[in-house]
């Protein structure tokens, strides 16, 4: 080009530039009188409770000035709000001690979700096609009400809920006990029913341990992903933090035995593979060496360990050497390990291996937080098989997405004449409802949680609204409350609102513990109490008495060896754990701590079963189990057994938002049905299936280490 | 010769600049006061808003209705009486019209420009007041009202008489070197953070 063309261009370019800019002038902006008294530029800072596992993280909760867009008399504008900008974790909360996870730290995005649940909807088209109409909140409660007054059998009513054990969950209880019906129904993918029923039968407590990590000198992990998803990780990554580089001088050693490396397993002085389904006999044959009366554990001894599990007998021999030496030593067991069919084995096998540890002159590293008694059992996620109701309500859960084919709670939602769902969100099963009654985020309404574990002390946070609603929704518990007042025979709740009722529960606590909800986010009993209810954790037994006899359980997998090959293991993502985020952009965004890789599925292979296979990073592969098969592409990792392939969960959801919908694959519909054999729950890692290459890599898989995501034709290409 | 030729343009070439800077100043003129596109960026969203910037040429604020501040002041208002949170803030705050009916629900409720206040308050809409000082995105300033406060820079100091005007005018001009000079007198910080972070 010629400089004076050049020249001549700027001049044109530059015009047209300038004029755009006119026009459309800032002050035909529409601004509305705000309701709130707003200091601009000043940030506040209020406590809240982190809404997405059931860990309870205390928060704290950055509050500005900000202009959000809205409708008034049918007329758009802006208003200045106090609006939520940032989450941290609260500094004096026990569990997580001012830290967060990402899942976290991206909750605040579930106020800010484009695809919100704006307010009150009704089924307008075919179910499941999520049409839906507006409709006002009178309307909708009317007609709830109206349906449940149409119910000829009461038991007829089912309620699924997340298992967060809270206040909230009260107040549906409540309803649902004096309405006649069942107990809700908890769901969760990754239960923890395998540990808690162990637990009752080794230490009295049913109920998840929480660990003390930090003065631990040796921790042995059978499988649980404790520094990712697992249990309360932030409140077990600060005490790992502390066992490796929290005291002058000492080093804990941490040793991770499981077939699929985890997040967890990576951090580990020492990854060991174990058979799928074997890992608690590795902690037998370590418990075998460690006590002084072993009687029972006689077929544990280290050549009988090596022939089942495949971990070598001079492993476990010096693995009992230096926990012998490294006191006090700690067991955990948790994840995959406890969702084959013989998991009752290896948590009583872990719980074993405690107890051998703690009577062997360690000190225990179990213990329990207490409390545990604030709130009714709800049934378990089983329950789900015989589903059968007149009217289902859906809170914050979503079991078609998370239950295998075989269950049939698709074909069971179906066949339900009325379903009415308090999600924020459509998504997979809330697709299939009639009615929705938005609740608000845990930023617009009351919040409250009672978590199981992760502190000595016993917590219960709880916090009021720290913004006002963008939207027309409601809490689902003051809903609830106003069915309970709509029904032909009025309900009487004890309480009149949520907020009424969470103060319920701190007055019974004590007469200064609702003062603290204000202050701090919740009410913990002070560090006084924390040695007297860690001594209500694990019970060893004398040093002489005998270990009590155990026997293998062998596992089960769904499909024979010959045509299913491979042990097949869907975990719970480090960014959507059981899919429940899935729909955050920030976690989509979030690159996967062991493959960088965001946005998408993947499969996890053995680099010499990909090589058998003819398997390239990329490919897309086929895996086929008895129930099903799914296409996604293949991630080659050392950290897997030969004979196993894994796959995150919280993809491939059929709706689930913008940024969720039909993006990658759902391992949980090729899952087989099978169960734990003692306690019911779904046996999520006992699957096996075959793998087939069935086409190049078609750029579904993006790296955040690897190729630019712009050019994803470079994955055809190298 | 081509390192002259880079260096100095030849006649036709400053007729053309001269005339690519006249089309900009005339659209600058024209354009909306005060900036921005939606998405964010370090630099001017326009070449027009980059040249306003540069020349520091900003258009003169028109005001819905023209308040006359002169009238408040001498009726023993005080700035701080409207401007409520220069003294708690970063931002000294235009005046919601709630603020305004605290007096004027009672007094000259009959005078033509309160009732147009009025009809905003009914209406539950702000007035669409304009800005008359403030710093664009673009110029990476960030200035705090409470601290100058506290330190007793009187209004006046940057804002002019206010106190003898109907409508704010800008009377002051709010360059670096206005800043640099006060705080080199008064002994306030003049490191690059102080104001650029």
């Amino acid at each position: 080009m010629e400089r004076r063309d050049f020249i001549k261009l700027t001049a044109i370019t530059g015009t047209s530039a300038a004029l755009t800019a006119c026009g459309n002038p800032e002050h035909q902006v529409i601004r509305f009188v705000p309701d709130e008294d707003i200091v601009p530029g000043i940030a506040e800072w209020k406590p809240s409770v982190c809404p997405v596992c059931s860990a309870g993280c205390g928060l704290t909760v950055r509050i500005m000035d900000a202009d959000f867009e809205t409708m008034r008399n049918g007329q758009a504008g802006v208003v200045a709000i106090k609006a939520a900008k940032k989450l941290e974790g609260q500094p004096t909360h026990p569990i997580n001690q001012g830290a967060l996870c990402a899942r976290g730290q991206a909750a605040i995005q579930l106020t800010y979700h484009p695809d919100r649940v704006t307010q009150p909807m009704k089924r307008s088209g075919t179910r499941g096609a999520a049409d839906f109409k507006p409709v006002s909140w009178d309307e909708a409660i009317a007609e709830l009400a109206g349906k449940l007054d149409g119910l000829s059998d009461r038991k007829a009513l089912a309620y699924i809920t997340r298992p967060r054990r809270s206040r909230r969950l009260e107040v549906a209880t409540e309803f649902l006990t004096r309405f006649g019906a069942p107990a809700p129904i908890g769901f969760e993918l990754f239960g923890n029913e395998v540990l808690r029923k162990a637990n009752a039968a080794s230490f009295g407590r049913e109920q998840l341990p929480t660990y003390d990590l930090s003065s631990a000198m040796f921790v042995v992990g059978f499988g649980a992903d404790f520094l990712g998803t697992w249990n309360s990780p932030v409140a077990q990554t600060i005490g790992y933090g502390q066992m490796r580089q929290g005291r002058a001088g000492m080093r804990g050693k941490f040793i991770q035995i499981e077939p699929r490396m985890s997040l967890t397993g990576a951090n580990a002085d020492e990854w060991i593979y174990a058979r799928a389904g074997t890992e608690g006999v590795v902690a037998l044959g370590i418990a075998h060496l460690l006590a002084p009366n072993n009687s029972g554990l006689a077929g544990f001894a280290p050549d009988a360990v090596e022939k089942v599990t495949g971990v070598a007998a001079r492993k476990i021999e010096r693995l009992a050497r230096e926990i012998d030496e490294m006191k006090p030593a700690l067991a955990i067991v948790g994840g995959p390990t406890l969702a084959y069919t013989n998991g009752s084995f290896h948590a009583r096998a872990v719980n074993t291996l405690n107890a051998v540890l703690a009577g062997s002159g360690h000190a225990s590293g179990i213990g329990f937080t207490p409390g545990a008694d604030a709130v009714r059992p709800l049934r378990p996620s089983a329950d789900l098989k015989n589903l059968s109701a007149q009217v289902l309500l859906l809170d914050d859960a979503n079991p078609i997405y998370g239950t295998p084919k075989g269950w049939g709670v698709r074909d069971a939602i179906a066949k339900v004449p009325y379903i009415a769902s308090f999600s924020s969100f459509i998504d997979d099963t809330s697709a299939h409802a009639d009615l929705i009654l938005p609740d608000h985020t845990f930023l617009e309404g009351w919040t409250d949680s009672l978590p199981e574990s992760g502190s000595m002390l016993a917590v219960a946070s709880a916090a009021g609204p720290v913004m006002k609603p963008l939207y027309q929704t409601r809490s689902t518990p003051d809903v609830l409350i106003e069915v309970a007042a709509k029904l032909k025979t009025p309900i009487a709740m004890p309480w009149k609102t949520y907020d009424e009722a969470i103060k319920a529960g701190f007055d019974k606590i004590g007469p200064t513990a609702w003062d603290d909800v204000a202050k701090q986010g919740g009410h913990w009993t002070a560090p006084g109490a924390e040695r007297r209810s860690a001594s209500d954790g694990a019970r060893p037994p004398s040093p002489q008495s005998p270990v009590p006899s155990l026997q293998f359980v062998p596992p089960q997998f769904d499909g024979d060896v010959a045509a299913y090959p491979y042990y097949f293991q869907p975990y719970p993502s480090q960014a959507f754990n059981d899919g429940s985020t899935a729909h955050l952009p920030w976690l989509q965004e979030m690159p996967d701590p062991m493959t960088s890789a965001m946005w998408s599925s993947w499969v996890e292979i053995n680099p010499q079963a990909a090589e058998k296979l003819g398997i390239k990073k990329g490919d897309v592969v086929e895996i086929t189990s008895s129930q099903g098969s799914l296409r996604a592409p293949a991630v080659l990792s050392p950290g897997i057994g030969p004979d196993m392939v894994a796959m995150p969960v919280g993809q491939g959801h059929e709706t689930f938002t913008r940024y969720a919908s039909k993006r990658g694959a759902n391992p949980v519909t090729i899952l087989a049905p099978l169960t734990d054999t003692e306690t019911g729950a779904l046996a999520w890692a006992a699957t096996r299936v075959k793998i087939a290459r069935v086409g190049d890599a078609d750029g579904s898989l993006i790296m955040f280490a690897g190729e630019l995501r712009e050019e994803p034709h470079h994955h055809h290409t190298r | 010769m081509i390192r002259r030729r880079l260096v100095y343009p030849s006649g036709a070439s400053r007729r053309i600049m001269l005339t690519v800077g006249v089309c900009l100043l005339a659209a600058a003129c024209r354009s909306r006061s005060a900036v921005s596109s939606t998405v964010y960026t370090p630099a001017h969203a326009t070449v027009g808003e980059a040249v306003r910037g540069f020349l520091n040429l900003r258009p003169t604020a028109t005001q819905p209705i023209p308040f006359p501040h002169k009238i408040h002041i001498e009726k023993q208002a005080m700035c701080t009486d409207c401007h409520e949170t220069v003294e708690r803030g970063p931002i000294a705050g235009i005046p919601s019209v709630k603020t305004c009916m605290i007096c004027h629900s009672q007094i000259a409720t009959d005078r033509p420009l309160i009732k147009e206040v009025t009809g905003y308050s009914d209406k539950g809409i702000e007035i669409p007041w304009q800005r008359v000082y403030g710093f664009t995105r673009e110029a990476h300033v960030r200035f705090n009202h409470a601290p100058h406060v506290r330190a007793s820079v009187d209004c006046s100091t940057c804002h002019g008489d206010v106190g003898q005007m109907t409508v704010a005018e800008r009377k002051v001009n709010h360059t670096m070197g206005f800043c640099v000079n006060c705080h080199r007198q008064k002994n306030a910080p003049n490191d690059c953070m102080t104001c650029h972070f």
